[in-house]
């Protein structure tokens, strides 16, 4: 996975790639941005263990309602102070809020997990 | 303009709402139920302490981050978003620029969330919401 070409977007301090169980598997961090391996590790963990929360919410919402469009996820986003977690099936970037495109993000991870 | 109503008139926004951090209270704009709003009020504030308690661990392990504390979250599908911003929420179609629009303008509206999340949530119970909750 080209993880690099996740860190040239705009604003983003850190792209990480991790396994289906969470572990981080490899990441790149922007010089000075301050994030450490630590970080990451525990991230990949609440990436994973998000998405799957998330799944079984849109598995029940569509069922439930009736209405379909959420599945499959293709995404989810955490918002914090300052920075943002950007997260794929399989990788994630950490952004700074004042330099976040939300779509854009999606969009490059969905390109770069599909190969692209 | 009330945040709800201005996020309701964004185009590609199909509901939007206000969630209580304190029983299943409610308001809400668009193509839903007042049941599915109920079941999504609880899924809000489920998510979003789930985040918050991420988001402490994160800071308390690894040193401070710019996550703490958490804003919001979005969830997105094939078709359509989700995004919870405060105690507000909107579901949105996934046409180009409508998610940011709507996360952009909450954060705008709501303002930014600081110190500690759980009396911020609470805080609509009203009286000593710190000494309610510690």
């Amino acid at each position: 996975m080209n993880l690099a070409v996740l860190l040239d977007q705009p604003g983003t301090l850190a792209a990480f790639h991790f396994s289906d169980s969470g572990e981080l598997a490899t990441h790149v961090v922007r010089e000075g941005a301050g994030i450490t391996p630590l970080m990451l590790e525990l991230l990949a963990r609440s990436c994973v263990a998000n998405l799957a929360i998330a799944g079984m919410e849109a598995r029940g919402w569509e069922a439930l309602t009736g209405q379909a469009g959420f599945q499959p996820l293709t995404g989810l986003s955490v918002i914090g102070l300052e920075w943002s977690v950007v997260v794929g099936r399989n990788a994630a970037v950490v952004v700074r809020n004042r330099d976040a495109d939300y779509e854009a993000a999606f969009a490059v991870l969905r390109r770069v997990e599909g190969g692209a | 303009m009330h945040i709800v109503k201005q996020i309701g008139a964004i185009p590609g926004v199909i509901a939007a709402g206000e969630y209580a951090y304190h029983g299943d209270d409610f308001s809400f704009e668009g193509a839903l139920t007042a049941e599915f709003v109920r079941i999504v009020s609880i899924m809000c504030r489920v998510n979003t302490l789930t985040a918050h308690m991420q988001s402490e661990i994160l800071d308390a392990a690894a040193g401070q981050t710019g996550l703490r504390p958490v804003q919001g979250w979005i969830v997105q599908g094939s078709r359509m978003s989700f995004c919870a911003v405060g105690n507000y929420f909107a579901m949105v179609d996934n046409r180009d620029g409508a998610l940011d629009e709507v996360v952009r303008t909450l954060r705008s509206r709501v303002g930014d969330l600081r110190g500690e999340v759980l009396p911020g949530l609470y805080a609509r119970i009203g009286g000593d919401v710190h000494e309610a909750l510690y």
